[in-house]
């Protein structure tokens, strides 16, 4: 094992060493929630600094495949892949998840004793999410998934007082182990007809199709079906997204940030890896597809947006849209993984930043948000309020906000793709888009009956929503720093 | 001196200033927003001054490429046509801002919201690549939708989210427009895309491109002026609107569209120009005639006044596409006069809504008696937008009828008519509200204007007097710019601008030569 290394592993590590760290210090002093803050959060902040290490040394090394078997006995394909594209991910998934954390502390002070294992869940979906994107294996792909899917399925139903919680993580599980167990299919029904679980490295599915003509590709495109299916799942594509609104709107508000953004950057991070590093081969197969499950998810999650009255639903349904623009991207094959990037990395940071908006107004352990319950929060709590605005403009695509500079640069390398149907859908959504995201802005300057009565956010929730909403702003009006970064972010 | 990237600037830091005033002091405001939308029109007046007259080029050029790769730059340029737009915008904001006293609820949100408005506009006018420009022409929806929809009346919120939604279905065909534009440039400079104008001019476009494009641009620039059939969210939103927000949605924000449409429009697509300029045209005309017929029925003043405005944008885009200098002199002459004069109409009219509250043409009669100051401001901004010879309205709209009867006499000879149905509508509605007996006893003891409300209608009284009675330094100014729109699309098509005077049999003045059309003896005779 000559290519084992440290490095590429290390982002797992730092966070499972953190995870243990705070459960031991949970064990041996008393359950004091002083102690492992401060742990969660450098560990959060050792994850990210290790991806920027990562990052230096892929831009040295170009990165490379680690953990292969190198003796004939036991023919095992590379386990970890270090390279921009993974290391991109740890720095992302890194700052999101210590936002999250800044986001859901006030949700960790309410749960009291417990808050241990909450925290240490956070720290281990994080790591399971990294691990989806940092892998050539589908298998490991698979396990990185699980362990992010089970964190979060806990996360989901921890207030055990509350039905509207519980209901939420068994929907979520029911329904995240369906899209697990059809991507798990497609994972066997791929090896069947490839013989390989590996995108890279010597006996790898992309090698396999360099040298081999597959001439009845039924098993194989079965496989690639359920993978995108049971990814689809993940992501809350349509028509896969119903359990989102439910689990969104049921799940303690504190809880739902990391998520909602974890999920779709490993998810978006997991479908470019396999479909368009594995299966690259096969993109004019699988584009069509997933352009039309854009379209879809585009037009669906708008429309049904429009209608909500929850603002938790409304954010679980503009996820959908903002899945559709992110799947926008996929079609362009490499080009547009750039494009992905930018997208689901400032996404990531406007919907925890969002959502700890909701722990804030609705208190942290709350169930439903409707959106009634925004009305003059310019005015009970003014910074809170202009903060949600920003987030809200940033999500709807607005110029001079991230999100606009992430949606036209979808849109371009759709462009380029020649899917200009999937860009005019795209923008007329957008459109429409503005319609929801603007009634919430509104909402926020109206003025309330209760004007008088002052929301106060705390210290970390603050810092939370501030760092989302600077993420919105920077990037919408300097987007080029972090435009010349995502051109790196590409997998071997 | 970067003088283009300082006014953009100037509103915004103005914004900042504004929202920096202490909380329990909402009294200063208004003083300091007025004083930091004194800046950028220093700034304006200072292009205005030192702009070459006769120079066709862009001037006062910025250039700073922001991305390499996507060929996205700061780009900014004046000339002759976006100078006059971007003076009027800098001239009315401050107006405005003076205007808006009745404003009390968050006043602070309201400033900060005029003055990011403004540097939108600003950004319109001044930005060459279409990425910025596009950028700048999306966001001016959002202050526009909050004023509506915070301090509008009534019908507010509908409004407000009708005007966004227009719009914005308007910009989702020009984003999609823009983006393969930038595309197939990309592609044939061998990058990946590129949205800096002056690359895009060069991109070589097929005519089906061209077609398909072109109804991107328009179809966003036409919802923006509006064009009929377009038009159905301009009289909702001028009517609720507060008074400052309709001053600018008609002063400026309408401008953006027929702006669009001289500078992209006209310029990238050449063949589709012409092959669509007699349909658009022709919507043109539809415009000027129904939206006067229209306005002449309206109960409320300030909605007359909204289906005026579809009147009058319907002589500029007629103007524009009559392909002549002559009307597209016209059209900009005619876009900086009703800024000035609807601006006026919008002012007087929120002037007397914070006095009666009401707009209703029915409840009013006699005014003059009561107000006499205000009904004189009132009969002149009538006269001025009813094309009073020796006020700017005329001035625009008898040279845009010289230029299209060039080239469109049928459809001039109707649009013509839009010039008489103005003066029926809009010295019916001063009829019906000054003149007659009092019957309304509300209306008794109205204050009349104030030495503030006097000094906002001053400026504009000047300059419509101004650009009516003297008008050729701004003609000398937009006729080189308006020239070389021409002279490329002459270069490119097979079309010939027809000479003031030379229209097909008829003799030719320049030259004393006859010419050898069959019916030029009947002409002669």
């Amino acid at each position: 094992m000559q290519n084992a290394a440290l490095l590429p592993v290390a982002f797992e590590v730092v966070l499972l060493v953190g995870a243990l760290l705070i459960i031991l210090v949970a064990v041996v002093f008393e359950r004091k929630l002083r102690y492992w803050g401060p742990i969660a959060g450098v560990t959060f902040l050792a994850a990210a600094g290790v991806g920027l290490l990562q990052w230096r040394d892929v831009a040295e090394t170009g990165g490379g495949l680690f953990f292969s078997a190198q003796n004939e006995s036991l023919v095992l394909s590379p386990m970890v892949v270090m390279d921009g594209f993974s290391a991109f991910a740890a720095i992302v998934l890194g700052l999101v998840g210590l936002v999250a954390l800044l986001g859901a502390w006030d949700l960790v002070a309410s749960v009291r004793q417990r808050s241990v294992e909450f925290v240490a869940l956070m720290l281990l979906a994080v790591a399971g999410l990294h691990m989806m994107t940092a892998t050539p294996n589908l298998v490991v792909i698979f396990i990185g998934l699980e362990t992010a899917s089970i964190s979060f399925y806990i996360l989901a139903g921890f207030i055990r007082r509350s039905k509207t919680s519980e209901e939420s993580a068994m929907k979520y599980f029911l329904l995240g182990s369906l899209g697990s167990a059809m991507f798990l299919y497609g994972v066997a029904l791929t090896f069947a007809a490839t013989g390989s679980l590996s995108i890279y490295g010597e006996n790898s599915i992309r090698n396999f199709f360099s040298v081999e003509i597959i001439t009845e590709p039924g098993i194989l495109l079965a496989g690639l079906a359920l993978m995108l299916v049971g990814l689809f799942f993940k992501v809350s594509a349509a028509p896969f997204h119903q359990w989102a609104p439910d689990v969104y709107q049921g799940a303690p508000s504190g809880a739902v940030g990391l998520m909602a953004a974890g999920v779709k950057v490993a998810g978006f991070a997991a479908l470019a890896r396999i479909f368009i590093s594995g299966f690259g081969a096969y993109i004019d197969t699988w584009a069509p597809i997933v352009a039309v499950i854009a379209a879809l998810s585009m037009i669906v999650g708008t429309t049904v947006a429009l209608v909500q009255t929850d603002f938790k639903r409304l954010l679980a349904y503009s996820g959908v849209a903002h899945a559709g623009y992110l799947l926008t991207t996929m079609v362009a094959g490499v080009e547009g993984i750039p494009a992905m990037w930018f997208y689901v990395s400032t996404y990531a940071f406007m919907i925890v930043g969002a959502f700890t908006v909701v722990s804030i107004v609705r208190g942290p352990t709350s169930g439903n948000a409707p959106i009634g319950s925004f009305k003059g929060l310019a005015k009970r709590s003014p910074e809170t309020g202009w903060l949600l605005a920003i987030i809200m403009l940033g999500m709807s695509g607005m110029p001079f906000f991230a999100g606009f500079i992430g949606k036209v640069f979808a849109f371009v390398v759709a462009g380029e793709a020649d899917y200009l149907w999937l860009v005019m859908v795209g923008t007329l959504t957008t459109v429409v888009g503005f319609a929801f995201y603007l009634r919430v802005v509104s909402t926020i300057f109206s003025s309330a009956e209760d004007d008088d009565e002052r929301i106060e956010p705390s210290m970390s929730a603050r810092f939370a929503v501030v760092i989302s909403a600077v993420v919105t702003v920077v990037f919408g009006i300097v987007p080029w720093p972090l435009l010349d970064v995502v051109r790196d972010a590409l997998p071997l | 001196m970067p003088i283009l990237s300082i006014l953009i600037a100037l509103p915004l830091i103005g914004a900042l200033i504004v929202a920096l005033v202490p909380r329990r002091r909402p009294e200063l405001v208004l003083p300091i927003a007025l004083v930091v939308s004194i800046p950028p029109l220093v700034a304006a007046s200072y292009v205005l001054w030192n702009f070459a007259v006769g120079d066709a080029s862009f001037q006062f050029t910025e250039h700073v490429v922001l991305v390499e790769s996507f060929g996205i730059s700061w780009s900014l340029a004046v000339d002759g046509i976006s100078l006059f737009m971007v003076v009027l915008t800098a001239l009315l904001f401050p107006l405005s801002i003076a205007a808006s006293r009745s404003i009390t609820e968050q006043v602070k949100t309201y400033m900060v919201l005029m003055l990011i408005l403004e540097t939108g506009v600003l950004g319109v006018f001044l930005s060459l690549d279409l990425f910025v420009f596009f950028a700048f022409f999306e966001i001016v929806l959002i202050p526009m939708y909050l004023l509506i929809s915070m301090w509008g009346s009534d019908n507010r919120a509908y409004a407000a989210l009708k005007f966004v939604l227009f719009t914005a279905v308007g910009s989702a065909f020009l984003l999609v427009s823009i983006v393969a534009l930038a595309v197939i440039t990309g592609d044939q400079m061998g990058t990946f895309a590129n949205f800096d104008f002056r690359n895009v001019l060069q991109a070589d476009l097929s005519t089906t491109t061209q077609y398909w494009l072109f109804g991107g641009f328009a179809i966003a620039f036409a919802i923006k002026v509006p064009l009929f059939p377009f038009h159905t969210w301009l009289p909702d939103a001028h009517t609720e609107a507060p008074t400052a927000g309709s001053v600018i949605l008609a002063g400026v924000l309408l401008k953006m569209g027929t702006y669009g449409f001289l500078r992209f429009n006209l310029t990238l697509f050449p063949e589709a120009t012409v092959d669509f300029a007699v349909p658009l045209a022709i919507l043109a005309v539809i415009g000027i005639v129904y939206g006067a017929a229209v306005a002449i029925v309206q109960p409320d003043i300030k909605r007359l006044v909204a289906y005026s405005s579809v009147s009058h944008m319907g002589f500029v885009i007629l103007g524009i596409f009559a392909l002549t200098t002559q009307g597209m002199t016209g059209s900009v002459v005619t876009m900086i006069s009703h800024g000035l004069t609807t601006g006026a109409l919008f002012l007087l009219i929120g002037m007397i809504y914070e006095r009666t509250h009401t707009r209703r043409i029915a409840d009013y009669g006699g005014l003059a008696k009561i107000v006499p100051i205000y009904s004189g401001f009132f009969l002149f901004a009538v006269f001025a937008s009813a094309g009073l010879p020796g006020l700017s309205g005329f001035v625009g709209e008898f040279t845009i009828l010289i230029g299209s009867y060039l080239t469109l006499p049928v459809l001039t000879i109707i649009a013509a008519s839009g010039v008489i149905l103005a003066a029926i509508y809009l010295l019916w509605a001063y009829e019906r509200v000054f003149t007659g007996p009092v019957v309304n006893p509300k209306l008794e003891g109205l204050r009349d204007l104030g030495f503030r409300e006097v000094a906002i209608m001053v400026p504009l009284v000047v300059l419509i007097i101004g650009l009516g009675v003297y008008p050729k330094p701004v003609f000398e100014r937009i006729e080189p710019s308006v020239g070389i729109i021409l002279e490329r699309i002459e270069a490119t098509t097979g079309y010939i601008v027809p000479e003031r005077g030379t229209p097909e049999g008829v003799v030719d003045v320049h030259y004393g030569q006859v010419s050898e059309s069959p019916d030029h003896e009947e002409e002669g005779g």
